[in-house]
């Protein structure tokens, strides 16, 4: 399995439709607004890395997304 | 479906709550009609426990459409019923000794008050527990707003339970402070340590934990039951299994209800700390009071104080109750460090040194623009720099950082 952020900017004053629109794609794990550089973290975690890139494409899709940046996660501590 | 994170939260646990005071009437009755005899009571409830948690996971293992029933509808993270895993076996064992003196602890209160309303807002003062643990196993210090809450929840707490019998006496008083509470703690830090736990590269399910946990615990139980007969010369686990038998369906229904309760409250311990649970949850002293109510009306309990003064101090009690709960609720932060290190220093290392800071949750080391992710939770802003940013800045290996608050959360359930 692979887990990935995806770090979104946003066009201005598109960001609540396009959250919602976010919310309905499978592999969504978590979607955190956020107030820096980006506008969006969103956290999938999906089979393969072709389905990562399905996501991914889903996500710039949306009316509204600028620009996106994948990281994908190599290892992780968490409580 | 994605819902906001804390929604979901406060949707569980004050779910558990309600159910919590619904089978503590139950319980109470029980009690008072059938099984007097705590020991016996408790014993009982964790026999019938298994069959009846066995027979609810099974239920909800059934698959529909290629995912379980309980998956679709309890928790996503649950496949079917499944043996304990190695990892598993030494945090089910903690737990389970917490959940069997707990119960035993609490019904004795429950056969010493009779009445449910009074016996919840004792457990509640758990919370100054928690905080205490969670200070020493989760790297975080309490703030101020933290000491301040726990100890309104808990004069509230104390305040409902003086109300309503008018008097408590210093035995109940130490099986309070000495055995429920730290048994309770026992019991919710290894639960939520459980629900943390990845099995097979998903998050643990509730319902899982909950069926090994009632397992657990009936062992134990059983051992401390067979322990206290062979020294003090009682005969309450011969007790507990006739109890069990003679009053199956009245201990089969407050442990299949108190399933659902756990169930609820162990989701919402993987979702958020387990004081605020905790705090949360405080509020099944308010849900108790309409269900006292009832139970007072049909004569199994004595009937409510009608003194003013007692009246004025209940809603003194409950109104700090909810007041605690509340400032606990309104005040946390969140954020995310994207950082970029060095060439030369060991990935690892930093790693360590990331993790070893106070508020940090999670450490994610990535592919991509950066290197290292890292999740923040706090109190308030300030604790932010003091706690996070000044740490960040003293990690040689760290060349640059940019720190992203979170205004908003979602999280699929």
């Amino acid at each position: 399995m692979i887990n990935a952020y995806i770090l979104l900017t946003m066009q201005t004053g598109d960001s609540e439709k396009a959250i919602s629109e976010m919310r309905k794609i499978e592999n969504v794990e978590k979607i955190s607004v956020v107030a820096g550089e980006y506008d969006i973290v969103v956290r999938v975690h999906v089979k393969s890395l072709e389905k990562l890139l399905t996501v991914t494409n889903k996500i710039q899709m949306i009316n509204g997304v600028k620009k996106t940046t994948t990281q994908v996660i190599e290892k992780e501590i968490s409580l | 479906m994605k819902i906001r994170r804390k929604y979901l939260f406060y949707a569980l646990a004050f779910t558990s709550a309600i159910i919590t005071a619904g089978v503590s009437t139950i319980d109470a009755t029980i009690s008072a009609r059938y099984i007097p005899n705590p020991w016996a009571f408790g014993f009982s409830c964790f026999i019938v426990g298994i069959f009846i948690s066995l027979i609810i996971v099974c239920i909800f293992s059934i698959p529909v459409k290629g995912r379980s029933l309980g998956s679709r509808i309890i928790d996503p993270s649950f496949k079917r019923l499944r043996l304990v895993r190695k990892e598993e076996l030494k945090y089910h064992i903690l737990a389970a000794v917490g959940n069997s003196i707990l119960t035993i602890g609490y019904l004795t209160l429950l056969s010493m008050f009779g009445d449910p309303s009074t016996v919840l807002p004792f457990s509640q003062i758990a919370i100054l527990y928690l905080i205490l643990i969670e200070s020493i196993s989760e790297k975080n210090i309490p703030t101020l707003s933290e000491i301040q809450s726990s100890l309104i929840v808990t004069f509230g707490a104390i305040l409902g339970s003086i109300t309503l019998t008018g008097t408590i006496t210093l035995e109940s008083f130490a099986i309070v402070f000495l055995v429920v509470n730290p048994a309770w703690i026992l019991f919710s830090i290894y639960q939520r340590k459980l629900k943390l736990l990845k099995i097979d590269n998903r998050p643990n399910d509730a319902l899982n934990i909950r069926f090994w946990n009632v397992v657990f615990a009936c062992m134990f139980t059983a051992i401390l039951v067979g322990v206290y007969d062979l020294i003090v010369g009682t005969g309450h686990f011969i007790a507990g299994i006739t109890a069990s038998i003679d009053h199956f369906n009245w201990v089969a229904l407050t442990m299949g209800i108190t399933f659902f309760s756990y169930v609820f409250y162990i989701r919402a311990l993987g979702i958020g700390k387990a004081s605020v649970t905790q705090a949360v949850r405080a509020s099944t002293v308010l849900f108790a009071i309409p269900f006292s109510l009832l139970i007072s009306y049909f004569n199994i309990i004595p009937p409510f104080s009608t003194d003013p003064v007692m009246i004025l101090i209940k809603i003194i009690g409950t109104t700090l109750v909810i007041l605690g709960i509340v400032s606990f609720a309104l005040s946390l932060v969140k954020a995310y460090v994207f950082i970029n290190v060095k060439p030369g220093y060991p990935i690892e290392e930093t790693m360590d040194k990331l993790w070893s800071i106070r508020g940090v949750t999670r450490v994610t080391v990535i592919a991509g623009t950066y290197d290292f992710i890292v999740k923040i939770r706090i109190r308030t802003l300030v604790k932010g720099y003091e706690r996070i940013i000044r740490k960040l800045e003293g990690i040689e290996a760290i060349k640059k950082y940019k720190w992203e608050s979170v205004l908003k959360e979602w999280e699929n359930i």
